[in-house]
């Protein structure tokens, strides 16, 4: 039982209207339905006003933090 | 208790309790060891929904009976689970189970949720819901035990056959039944049978089949 052709999705929530909507965990999954239900079951912590399941390949890269060696000077 | 052996609806509602009772049990006990850890943390988060499911129509059983149900402490099924999900030792048997009893469970909560709205509606509705969600992570995971590699999909489709014999027998007597007939708790042209066979032959196998009663 393989992984094959899951993807990692980011889950972003709100807990009451106004507040933040904040990346509270990630997932993987093979479908954007099976990562909508994992995340209803496993983030049920909290009666959240508000669930988001995002593909993490759909993420647009404004800027990303230089590799951490790179940025010391190892090669 | 003599009436709970004569009324159709009792054994309906604890056929339904049973296979829930067990489900929940068997996403617990094999749910834990699932193949990744999302979809184990679910199953043990459905398995609360399926316990609390079969409470609920434990208690509606009771209230057919005209007895008080009170607070429902279920210690064990009363005979009517079948065998396919009691016998589920591996994460192949539990989908198999938990997707064909389920859909079979839906189409007849469905079916005497519509023919008796006032009485079952107010109760049931939650539970329908949660039974969607239920039903999109089996059919999910059979798509893919399906598309798994070496002896998975056959084990699967196995599975598929033994748990649907069963369903469809089940659905079969319950389709048939005069009294729930009679009661207007089914309805005469619902054809529940055929209506499993659709859906359970939308499940990409290898072959079309009709599961008969």
């Amino acid at each position: 039982m393989s992984e094959t052709g899951s993807e990692n999705y980011v889950l972003f929530t709100r807990i009451k209207r106004g507040d933040d909507l904040t990346q509270v965990g990630t997932l993987r999954a093979p479908s954007d339905e099976l990562a909508k239900l994992y995340a209803k079951q496993i983030y049920d912590e909290e009666d959240w006003v508000e669930m988001h399941v995002v593909k993490k390949s759909n993420l647009i890269p404004v800027r990303l933090p230089e590799g951490l060696l790179e940025k010391e000077g190892v090669k | 208790m003599a009436d709970k052996q004569s009324n159709p609806l009792v054994t309906v509602a604890e056929t339904i309790a049973d296979n829930k009772f067990i489900m929940g049990d068997k996403l617990v006990e094999v749910g834990v060891s699932g193949p990744t850890l999302e979809a184990s943390l679910s199953s043990i988060s459905m398995a609360q929904g399926e316990l609390g499911h079969a409470r609920l129509l434990y208690r509606w059983s009771y209230e057919v009976q005209g007895l008080r149900a009170g607070k429902i402490d279920v210690k064990e099924q009363t005979g009517k689970a079948f065998s396919q999900i009691v016998n589920a030792s591996n994460w192949v048997d539990l989908i198999a189970g938990l997707y064909v009893n389920n859909v079979a469970i839906d189409l007849v909560l469905k079916e005497l949720m519509k023919n008796k709205k006032e009485e079952l509606n107010a109760q049931f509705d939650k539970m329908l819901n949660e039974q969607e969600e239920h039903l999109i992570y089996a059919e999910d995971w059979s798509h893919q035990l399906i598309n798994d590699k070496g002896a998975i999909p056959k084990r699967f489709e196995a599975q598929v056959d033994e748990a649907a014999r069963a369903a469809a027998k089940w659905l079969d007597e319950v389709q048939n039944d005069e009294h729930l007939q009679g009661s207007g708790a089914v309805s005469k042209n619902s054809d529940l049978p055929g209506q499993f066979n659709t859906v359970i032959n939308k499940l990409p196998l290898d072959r079309n089949v009709t599961y008969v009663g």
